[in-house]
């Protein structure tokens, strides 16, 4: 190397084999520069497929089949509202058996059908709900009895899922869900124009069910606004008092050095452990009822307090000392400083943490699972201490669901799920990007 | 009469002070607030406070007692038939009574229940009476030692900003009490489990089947607590989820700082947040319908035996989870090195990808790790995802087509259901927790150690 | 900065108001217990809920072992009123019960499940006796050439079918069943492992000699692998048969019923050489097929008018149009009761007539 080092030649920059290396050298930057593209470009495809995938089935958890049958409302089951009294009428209707209405009509329709399993399979087409569907008509206008209306009543899942295409009918009969028998059925009724596919609000204003029909997300929407409602409640102001103290009055000391530590160490404890918390203290100490979303809110909060805590002081520290010198200088106290003057300067971007955080809060599933808010829930809850699922544990629960049709209904949960989670999230980019402060 | 109109008057005693407290100051100082220690509106800050917190810790005593004390009177009228009828269960009883109050038309028959679901509005409407008289007059004792100390010279403000300040120490230390009773509540059981299994055999054990008999005649299992294979499993997954995250992660990230437009940059910054935004059940779901069948239905034609949860069907979709989380974390450690490094190489005619190999990533090298670190301790205690697409039993393998399991979901496993605090089975979960909690730590602190001597280096 | 304080107080009054001293009652049934019973339980909930002015009761599936924990650990709204179990009441949790004060309960016998073994409709079929079932899952079996007692066990040694029966096909042991916990698990023990076990002379001598260590070794199941515990969730077993042709699922009659059209179930034989027989309605139904047990569901008496609804609950699901012949829980997969049978339950129902174990 040394008698290299004393012959220095100055170099040719122009010989071939520098050509060559200059070459080489750019081929490897092309390459390089590809590769951060291609990076990028995946994390893209991933989230198309993700997002297309779900929306691909969730978008049919919206529409649902119907037939439209013709039921006559008779009178021999229904009772006649015109010789009883309007309470007598209303039990007599709740007590009827709307199956044999149904099975009427359905005989009109395939008076070929004769024997009793064929019959209940041919029932078996319609949902269960629509028993109480007809019920409701009935009780809504007791006038109907008597006379025979043109009904559109909900379809099964089965048929629901032929109609959607996702039973294929070629497939060979024995490897089929719907027997040749149904289908011939179905073909009859989509013939005759009885069969359409029609939006489904059911799906956003009922509660779970054990058919995917009649199964709906209001009561997991409820449950989970109920429990981030808990969650704010005392992550916020907690948080955000947290964060004042310790960006601006906290005296440097050993406890204030271990409380930073420990905030930014909970922050990185995995959700599951506060679910561990919640369930040893929350139930087993404090005896708080199970599968409410009091429960469920608390454990939140507590998980969601580093997030506001962290934010909030970036958003304090990230306000100039000059505001506080100038407020300082015409004679404010540090208290007055910070609360008429840092605080709400720094507010912007305390909200956006605070909003980012409940919009952690709202997909958080571990947790709840250990609280017990994995139940069958149909009612809706009405307060805090009511038993309750949220969003996320619904999708849970449904994409474990033997019925196939709760894939699309689990599909369609997580649309709605990501609908407000994407809202809650341009909230907080727009909240940033309309209040921010450039000093 | 509802506990919240208690509040809600205590609340409008509070105004109601704070006006009356700042007129007085004013008229102290004959209308002339430069005569005034403090602003009149302090004066009224103090009163009001004065009111509250006297007021609310009787209201929050009638909260958290209240139901107790009326339940207790209740009860004591009711005589021993009815509870001999009911178990002599006090809840059953309650039950009853509250149901009949609720409901006027209710079926109930007993006539003692009866008579005591007529009592129970009288007895309920006496103690909150009470509470609110009791709140209502601890308030205004508190107006009154306000009002007399609101003169000119009384130093209102500093009084008020004191308590400010306890206040706002206090919900500091929320955030330690959290941590402390994680560390307690996982310890406490831990400890119970431990009496039962070593500590030797949990933590060498290389068998791991929590199965142990619920009853005395059950002997389908013998249980055995060795929690090597779900660490293994924890492993294999997370490792499996670095290779995809770290990677992609760590090139977005260069890419987007060093070579893109201000227009991909406006495009591919949000949507790594709405990746990362997507709630990991959503994942989970994502993992076990379409990931897992896709990974198995290709083994199939290249002739693999890729089990259906297979590690790596769960660990690739977790990869996915965390990519947005190294980007972003390596782009905060690259964008922080000094532009005059990077000048400084270009100047010298390197290319920008020599450049960003030999200066910036060696530069942000303490960065990249630290977020390293961070995603890992991310995936090692991440749930949903593996609850849903991972396998249940304890392989200990480093095949990632076979199906392993994890700390996470052995934890959620052994909690639904059956929710008693007794069997080790149960107390196992808390010990799987425990570790969980102390292993995320240990990377964490490592974490922000390496981030923070980075700081001091450029700064 | 003070209407964001107004709004926080005010968020702050409307959450806690609601939990305050007014405490409510307990209006809601509380339904815990098997995951085999849990399907028919909700569909009669829901129908409940929907067909009365109760509200709809919840129902969390714990598995029949964790539920019966639940429900025998006292009286009072803070446990649940009744619990499924795929398996009767045993004595030992009669005597838990009983130490808690749970003194008084109800038995309802719903119906017949059977257990089925199953595979991918892409699986080769095959045909086992209880002797097979036995010889490939028990954690000990007889030494080749032997026919067992107590010296003769040895730890299982079989990996494939086809060493345990020459006529089984040449594929691995794979087994997902249910883990102890479940009453599944319980009911195969008892009907299938152990009644393969009893048809070898020396576990049959065993038995009169040491029950215990009988009961041991004719229930202990192998825990190397080859028996999977898949969870209280039959259905996760019935996805990852359909995704691997050697695995063989051990589940309920209903889950069968739900996804006949991608698994099969394998036909079983009580005694070696025996026809076998298909898992069907009928054969369940008639006790031909032989590994089948009763469903159950166990109320607390202490409950019944003082949680509204439990009667009305127990009407409808002792009701004809639910768990008749052509009730809605038959559509689900329950093998319904013989009608007198079912008359005598939903006397014993309305008649809150007590548990009496013989």
């Amino acid at each position: 190397m040394s008698d290299n080092a004393k012959e220095i030649k100055p170099t040719d920059w122009h010989s071939p084999e520098m050509n060559a290396r200059i070459k080489r050298r750019y081929r490897k930057e092309k390459w390089f520069k590809g590769l951060g593209f291609t990076a990028v470009i995946l994390a893209a495809m991933f989230l198309v497929t993700l997002i297309g995938r779900i929306a691909g089935d969730g978008l049919y958890g919206f529409v649902q089949t119907s037939i439209e049958l013709d039921i006559p409302f008779e009178e021999s089951i229904l009772g006649n509202p015109r010789e009883m009294s309007k309470a007598d009428f209303e039990e007599n209707v709740r007590r009827a058996n709307m199956l044999r209405i149904i099975d009427a009509s359905l005989q009109g329709h395939f008076p070929d059908v004769k024997s009793r399993r064929d019959r209940r399979e041919l029932l078996r087409m319609v949902s269960t709900g629509a028993r109480a569907q007809i019920r409701d008509m009935v009780l809504a206008n007791p006038s109907l009895v008597g006379t025979t209306e043109r009904v559109r009543l909900l379809a099964s899942d089965d048929v629901d899922q032929l109609r959607k295409g996702r039973i294929d009918a070629s497939e060979p009969e024995a490897n089929r869900k719907v027997k040749d028998k149904e289908l011939g059925w179905y073909q009859k009724l989509k013939e005759e124009g009885r069969v359409s596919l029609n939006f489904h609000t059911t799906f956003l204003t009922s509660g779970d069910s054990r058919d995917p029909e009649l199964a709906g997300i209001w009561g997991a929407t409820v449950g989970s606004a109920l429990t981030l409602l808990v969650t704010l409640a005392i992550a916020f102001p907690i948080g955000v008092l947290t964060a004042i103290y310790l960006e601006e009055f906290a005296p440097k000391n050993r406890l204030t050095d271990l409380i930073e530590v420990n905030i930014n160490n909970l922050a990185a404890v995995p959700s599951i452990v506060f679910g561990l918390l919640g369930l040893a203290v929350f139930l087993g100490v404090m005896h708080l009822p199970r599968s409410a979303p009091l429960v469920g809110g608390l454990t939140l909060a507590l998980m969601t307090l580093p997030t506001i805590i962290i934010a909030s002081r970036a958003s304090i520290k990230a306000v100039p000392p000059s505001i506080r010198d100038a407020a300082r200088g015409l004679g404010a106290s540090p208290m007055q400083v910070v609360f008429h003057h840092v605080v709400p300067l720094a507010m912007p971007g305390i909200l956006t943490g605070t909003i980012i955080g409940m919009a952690q809060a709202l997909g958080e599933t571990a947790p709840l699972l250990m609280i017990g808010m994995v139940a069958f829930i149909v009612d809706i809850p009405g307060g805090v201490t009511d038993a309750a699922t949220a969003l996320p544990v619904q999708i849970f629960l449904w994409a474990d669901s033997p019925e196939r049709a709760f894939v699309e209904k689990t599909s369609a949960a997580i649309l709605v799920l990501l609908t407000f989670l994407i809202a809650m999230n341009g909230l907080a980019i727009w909240l940033r990007q309309k209040f921010e402060q450039h000093w | 009469m509802t506990s919240s109109a208690i509040f809600l008057f205590l609340v409008m005693l509070a105004l109601g002070s704070f006006v009356f407290a700042r007129q007085k100051a004013l008229a102290g100082a004959g209308g002339d607030p430069a005569k005034l220690h403090s602003l009149p509106r302090h004066y009224g800050y103090f009163a009001a406070t004065c009111v509250l917190l006297p007021g609310l810790f009787a209201f929050g005593i009638w909260v958290i007692f209240g139901n107790s004390i009326i339940e207790g009177l209740i009860l004591s009228g009711v005589p021993d038939r009815v509870f001999e009828q009911n178990g002599d269960q006090a809840t059953l009883v309650l039950n009853r009574i509250r149901l009949a109050v609720e409901n006027p038309n209710s079926p109930e028959t007993d006539p003692d229940i009866l008579a005591a679901a007529a009592k129970f509005q009288a007895i309920y409407l006496k103690g909150i009476w009470a509470a609110f008289v009791l709140s209502i007059s601890l308030g205004l004792v508190g107006l009154y030692v306000a009002v007399n100390r609101t003169k000119p010279d009384f130093r209102a403000r500093n009084k008020f900003e004191r308590v400010v300040l306890i206040t706002l120490g206090m919900s500091s230390v929320i955030a330690i009490a959290t941590t402390l009773g994680i560390v307690a509540s996982l310890l406490f059981e831990s400890l119970r489990f431990f009496q039962e299994v070593s500590i030797a055999e949990f933590v060498f054990g290389l068998h791991w089947s929590p199965q142990t008999a619920l009853r005395a005649d059950q002997v389908a299992s013998a249980g055995a607590f060795g929690a090597v294979p779900l660490f293994a499993g924890t492993l294999l997954i997370s490792f499996i989820a670095m290779l995809v995250a770290g990677p992609i992660g760590l090139l977005a990230a260069i890419y987007l700082t060093q070579y893109a437009s201000q227009r991909m940059r406006k495009i591919a910054k949000p949507m790594l947040e709405v990746l990362a935004g997507v709630p990991t059940v959503v994942y989970g779901f994502f993992a076990a319908l379409t990931v897992a069948p896709l990974f198995r239905d290709m083994g199939i034609t290249l002739g693999l035996d890729i089990a259906s949860e297979s590690a790596l069907a769960a660990g690739i979709v977790m990869g996915i989870m965390i990519i947005p989380f190294v980007s972003s974390l390596s782009d905060d450690a690259i964008t922080a090195v000094p532009k005059s490094l990077k000048d400084g190489s270009l100047a010298l005619g390197a290319t920008p990808s020599e450049t960003i190999k030999q200066v910036v990533l060696p530069a942000a090298l303490p960065g990249i790790v630290g977020a390293f670190l961070l995603a890992i301790s991310r995936a090692v205690g991440e749930t949903m995802i593996v609850v849903m697409a991972a396998g249940m039993q304890p392989n200990l393998t480093a095949n990632p087509f076979e199906a392993v399991t994890t700390v996470t979901v052995q934890i959620v496993a052994l909690l639904t259901g059956d929710q008693e605090f007794d069997s080790a089975k149960t107390l196992s979960a808390f010990a799987l927790g425990l570790a969980l909690f102390v292993s995320t730590m240990v990377l964490n602190v490592i974490a922000l150690k390496i981030v923070r001597k980075y700081r001091e280096v450029y700064d | 900065m003070k209407k964001f304080a107004a709004a926080a107080a005010l968020i702050t009054a409307a959450t806690f108001s609601t939990t305050s001293a007014e405490a409510q009652s307990r209006d809601q049934i509380r339904i815990v217990g098997s995951s085999t019973v849990f399907p028919f339980a909700t569909a009669v909930a829901e129908e409940f809920g929907r067909s009365t002015n109760f509200k709809t009761p919840i129902v969390e599936s714990t598995g029949s072992g964790g539920g019966l924990k639940l429900f025998c650990s006292g009286i009072g709204t803070n446990h649940p009123d009744i619990t499924n179990a795929s398996r009767r009441i045993k004595a030992s949790e009669v005597e838990l019960c009983a130490k808690n004060g749970v003194t008084d309960i109800v038995e309802v016998k719903i119906g017949y499940d059977g257990i089925v073994l199953a595979a991918s409709k892409n699986a080769a079929p095959m045909e086992v006796s209880l002797r097979d079932l036995y010889l490939a899952l028990a954690a000990q079996v007889p030494a080749e050439g032997t026919e067992g007692g107590a010296g003769n066990m040895v730890p299982n040694p079989y990996k494939n079918w086809h060493e345990v029966n020459p006529a089984l096909p040449n594929k691995p042991i794979v087994v997902l069943g249910p883990p102890p916990t479940s009453g599944t698990r319980d009911a195969f023990n008892e009907l299938g492992i152990e009644g393969g076990c009893k048809t070898f002379a020396g576990m049959k001598a065993l038995k009169s000699a040491d029950k215990k260590l009988y009961k041991a070794l004719c229930r202990g199941i192998r825990e190397d692998g080859a028996y999977i515990e898949a969870g209280e969730n039959d259905n996760l077993i019935v996805q990852k048969l359909q995704t691997n042709d050697d695995a063989v699922g051990i589940f309920g009659f209903s889950f069968l019923d739900q996804n006949g059209d991608v698994i099969q179930a394998f036909p079983v034989a009580k005694k070696v050489g025996e026809a076998s027989q298909e898992p069907t309605f009928e054969a369940i139904a008639d006790g031909s097929y032989p590994i089948s047990r009763s469903l159950y569901f166990y109320v607390k008496k202490a409950h019944v008018d003082v949680v509204p609804g439990i009667r009305e609950y127990l009407a409808e699901f002792t009701s004809d149009k639910a768990a008749g012949d052509f009730g809605y829980l038959a559509d689900r997969g329950l093998i319904p009761l013989p009608d007198e049978d079912r008359a005598k339950f939903e006397q014993a129902a309305s008649d809150l007539t007590n548990l009496e174990l013989d």
